[in-house]
């Protein structure tokens, strides 16, 4: 699982002019060629998902009791499941759940985090206390059993997966942007804008939140995977979105497992799909890193 | 010592308390109604039943009562009453579950080292060679496979071209120690691998900075060969920070160690706790979740008391 250490904190120089995307993504390519290689695979995975609905050869979700356990050919690219529906259709439909699933989450939960991560750190005293207590707590319960947990008493609908799921990615993000507010805040700029009278929420926003973009960036990039991972074990174990509705992980839950020996592609297809999106998660998030975090610049030469 | 020990004793036990909490007010997110009438719904219990059961478990008290009560029944031992077995306490089950997983969760862990320590140190001694990429690449691969899927792999394949058989009867480590380690050494081993890629990246990191420390140029100076320097020197002191991550991953093992075992049919509290919410029962739910925690609290209280120990440099303050 992602392991960010919570002093990555990373401050960028005030009022560093920010170069064109295009720049960007130039510059990022020349030193991070396997980086940015993932990065387009990933782009090309998004895409494919998001354009499902015109790329997929069948209806996602109607048996065809004719194609049943169908080995994989060229009108079943990935082979048919236990009702005979398209593999491949389905990858690419759960697909739209497990990233949506991976984005949204890590979305919300980060956005959390950082909210509970600026009071804290910024606050300190018994709210600090309070919060980081009440982080500890989430993170003490194994991530899995929280979300069985969760799972009792919510509806197996997208949404619901998303907030289950982001409440077990906030504490990890409170945690690193406390740490970085917490050296932020004794900056000379933060105290220079004190010293003007700068309320409160605007030295938070204005002054701090901007500086702790860099280690937020990272962790984020990094748990998309792990929620792609962790949804796709709810998936398997029956406690995600509602069938007959395919995710990465709920296509790997009951035919995969039972017709394992005469359609191995049922359980190989998530699986290999999952790993590529993940792996490519992972190699970006840690290219990323290398150039954000100007505490690794320049080791290993 | 004895008052940082005191203190972080004392933290274990707020935080223990606020996971109670947590596990408590989930479990009452529907109304107590909605939570017999879905008793109700699974058949297995009949309205006389159920009615009686209203009473017994105490959902028209007001909820801090409830609290109250639940916390007296873990303090007392029993931890409540299963919701589906009659005579049976949410405690009997956990017993015989939770072994399997810690069991489980600790042969992963020593996997992990195993795996990790070494591919971490190698890859740092030969760093930016192509054994170093290959390494980092394995274990980042590590870090991007469902272990629950991997363990479907070896499943399937294992029994196509292996002749592997998932065991049908688990065999208790007590009465068979053999045959328990013949079960469980594939799930050790598939959990190993997800947790080493951490272990091995905390590993290469903190020796690549230790191999610049003086003491191991101290070392070489003295005439002591590279192999000797790494081995006796560096590795031993870079290894601290990668002792607490192993710590800190706890929650992460008893989440791995649930997932694998349900798939490799093990009756530990994965299969448990599972079985427990597709049951509703869940007095048994509440009672698993707490226990996890507490697993979980415990062994980073543990690494952290351990520290001293370990590191005599360490100054409680």
């Amino acid at each position: 699982m992602a392991v960010v250490s919570e002093e990555s904190a990373i401050i960028l120089p005030p009022g560093a002019r920010t170069p064109r995307p295009l720049r960007i993504i130039w510059s990022f390519t020349r030193r991070k060629p396997v980086a940015a290689a993932s990065a387009l695979i990933l782009l090309i995975i998004s895409l494919m998902v998001l354009f499902a609905p015109v790329i997929a050869p069948h209806e996602p979700n109607r048996p065809s009791l004719g194609d049943r356990l169908a080995k994989p050919s060229s009108d079943h690219l990935l082979g048919g499941d236990e009702l005979g529906r398209d593999v491949f259709t389905r990858l690419l439909y759960g697909g739209r759940i497990s990233l949506g699933a991976g984005l949204g989450a890590t979305a919300l939960g980060v956005g959390l985090g950082v909210l509970f991560g600026l009071v804290s750190g910024y606050a300190g005293g018994w709210v600090d206390m309070t919060l980081q207590r009440i982080m500890d707590a989430i993170m003490a319960l194994p991530p899995l059993i929280f979300l069985m947990v969760i799972s009792t008493q919510l509806s197996p609908s997208f949404r619901n997966v998303v907030i289950a799921i982001s409440i077990f990615v906030t504490p990890g993000a409170a945690r690193v942007v406390r740490g970085a507010v917490l050296s932020i805040k004794e900056m000379p700029y933060v105290e220079a804008a004190r010293s003007l009278g700068a309320s409160p929420p605007r030295i938070v926003f204005r002054h701090i939140m901007p500086n702790t973009f860099a280690p937020v960036i990272i962790l984020a990039s990094i748990t998309v995977g792990s929620v792609i991972i962790i949804e796709a074990a709810l998936g398997f174990l029956g406690l995600s979105v509602r069938l007959p509705q395919a995710t990465w992980g709920t296509m790997l839950n009951s035919g995969a497992q039972q017709y394992m020996e005469q359609a191995p592609w049922m359980a190989v297809a998530p699986g290999v799909a999952i790993l590529i999106t993940v792996f490519s998660i992972n190699l970006f998030g840690d290219g990323l890193r290398d150039v954000l975090d100007p505490r690794l610049r320049g080791k290993g030469k | 010592m004895r008052t940082y020990a005191l203190r972080r004793l004392l933290a274990a036990g707020v935080v223990l308390f606020l996971v109670s909490i947590l596990v408590f007010s989930m479990m009452r997110m529907l109304p107590g109604d909605a939570l017999v009438t879905k008793l109700g719904e699974t058949g297995r219990i009949s309205p006389d039943r159920m009615e009686q059961l209203r009473d017994e478990i105490g959902l028209n008290d007001p909820l801090p009562v409830q609290y109250v009560k639940w916390i007296g029944d873990l303090f007392s031992g029993t931890m409540g009453d299963s919701l589906i077995y009659e005579g049976r306490t949410v405690r009997e089950r956990i017993v015989n579950s939770l072994p399997v997983t810690v069991e489980l969760g600790i042969l992963g862990m020593l996997s992990a080292l195993a795996i990790g320590i070494p591919l971490g140190t190698i890859s740092a001694v030969s760093q930016d060679s192509l054994l170093d990429y290959f390494i980092r690449s394995v274990s980042l691969l590590g870090l991007s496979i469902p272990q629950f899927w991997l363990g479907l792999i070896v499943i399937i394949y294992g029994t196509l071209y292996l002749g592997y058989k998932p065991p049908r009867e688990f065999i208790s480590l007590t009465k068979d120690p053999i045959g328990n380690i013949g079960m469980m050494w594939i799930p050790s081993l598939i959990l190993g691998f997800g947790l080493s890629a951490s272990i091995m990246r905390m590993t290469r990191s903190t020796v690549l900075e230790a191999m610049h420390e003086d003491y191991a140029r101290t070392a070489r100076a003295k005439g002591l060969t590279e192999h000797v320097v790494v081995i006796r020197h560096v590795v031993r002191n870079a290894l601290i920070p990668v002792i607490t991550l192993v710590g800190n991953q706890a929650a992460f093992v008893f989440s791995g160690a649930l997932i694998l075992e349900i798939l490799f049919g093990l009756p530990g509290m994965g299969r448990l706790t599972l079985e427990a919410i597709t049951q509703r029962d869940y007095t048994q739910v509440q009672g698993c979740a707490i226990v996890a925690a507490a697993v979980v609290i415990g062994t980073n209280l543990l690494v952290d008391l351990s520290y001293g120990w370990i590191d005599p440099r360490v100054r409680y303050s």
